[in-house]
């Protein structure tokens, strides 16, 4: 990849970061039980259904989850790599075993968790694919508001805070 | 939530073909004829009209005709419920994390007063 490159998927990513008081074993609790995953992973009143969770590389991780209002979203996926309190990264391309899959806009996701004063810090790495198909829409614009929805995100999050 | 239906789907793999993104992109500054459209692209007519009707299938694109002309016009609403799916798939995760933290802080500060309950009892 070039270094052009390179900076373009940093700055199509998705990068979440959050700092916790809570340590990073209550973290990976959080991220590795699925009964207690399955009770923030998505909005109330949607309910996740935890189908498989198989955490090692190569395991299945699959949840179902359900609105009010019937409606649905099923996302099978796979663990690609299991760190025990430090990392796991997952993805929708592929499902148990590795075995390629066919999402119609895949993502892999790369959870980090690591020490920061007496808590923890928490960085999610969301990445889609096709970066030839991102920088076409870039070039053609696709992306002009992309930057005024972020600003317009942080400035909401801090009004909460 | 927002459940997406195979519409948007539909637009992610219209776009994803370089021909395709680049009759969008033409179309970006105005509506144009087919044959002032098509020339700039190597490729026969038949070929070049095949890509018109999957971009006008999925709705990014809107042909009409005059006499014996065809004239294109880009449809923006599709083009921003893609770009709207990118920016909630961020708010998506943003809010999951605000979530996971909650329960985790929670979970922390249960396990905690838990901990100085038992100690306390001893």
């Amino acid at each position: 990849m070039t270094e052009n490159a390179a900076q373009n998927a940093e700055f199509h990513d998705l990068i979440i970061a959050r700092g916790l008081r809570a340590p990073r074993s209550a973290l990976w609790r959080a991220w590795s039980e699925p009964d207690l995953l399955k009770e923030w992973w998505c909005p109330k009143p949607w309910t996740t259904e935890v189908r498989a969770f198989d955490l090692q590389a190569g395991g299945a991780f699959h949840t179902f989850m359900q609105g009010p209002d019937g409606g649905t979203s099923d996302n099978p996926g796979c663990f690609l790599e299991v760190v025990p309190q430090a990392r796991l990264v997952f993805t929708s391309m592929l499902t148990a075993g590795w075995r390629p899959a066919a999402p119609w806009l895949g993502f892999t996701a790369v959870i980090t968790m690591s020490d920061e004063g007496a808590g923890s810090r928490y960085i999610a790495r969301v990445m889609h694919p096709d970066q030839d198909t991102r920088e076409r829409h870039e070039k053609m614009g696709f992306f002009d508001g992309w930057d005024s929805v972020i600003t317009q995100l942080d400035d909401f999050a801090s009004a909460l805070r | 939530m927002a459940n997406y239906s195979a519409a948007l789907s539909e637009v992610f793999q219209a776009l994803a073909d370089p021909t395709r993104c680049a009759i969008v992109s033409a179309l970006v500054s105005g509506a144009q004829t087919v044959s002032t459209l098509a020339e700039p692209f190597e490729m026969a007519l038949p070929s070049f009209l095949k890509h018109l009707t999957v971009l006008e299938r999925c709705g990014l694109i809107r042909t009409s005709k005059q006499g014996r002309t065809r004239t294109c016009e880009l449809m923006p609403a599709r083009l921003l419920q893609a770009e709207q799916w990118i920016a909630e798939q961020r708010a998506m995760w943003e809010r999951r994390s605000d979530r996971m933290v909650d329960f985790v802080e929670r979970l922390h500060q249960e396990e905690h007063t838990h901990d100085r309950k038992r100690s306390a009892k001893r």
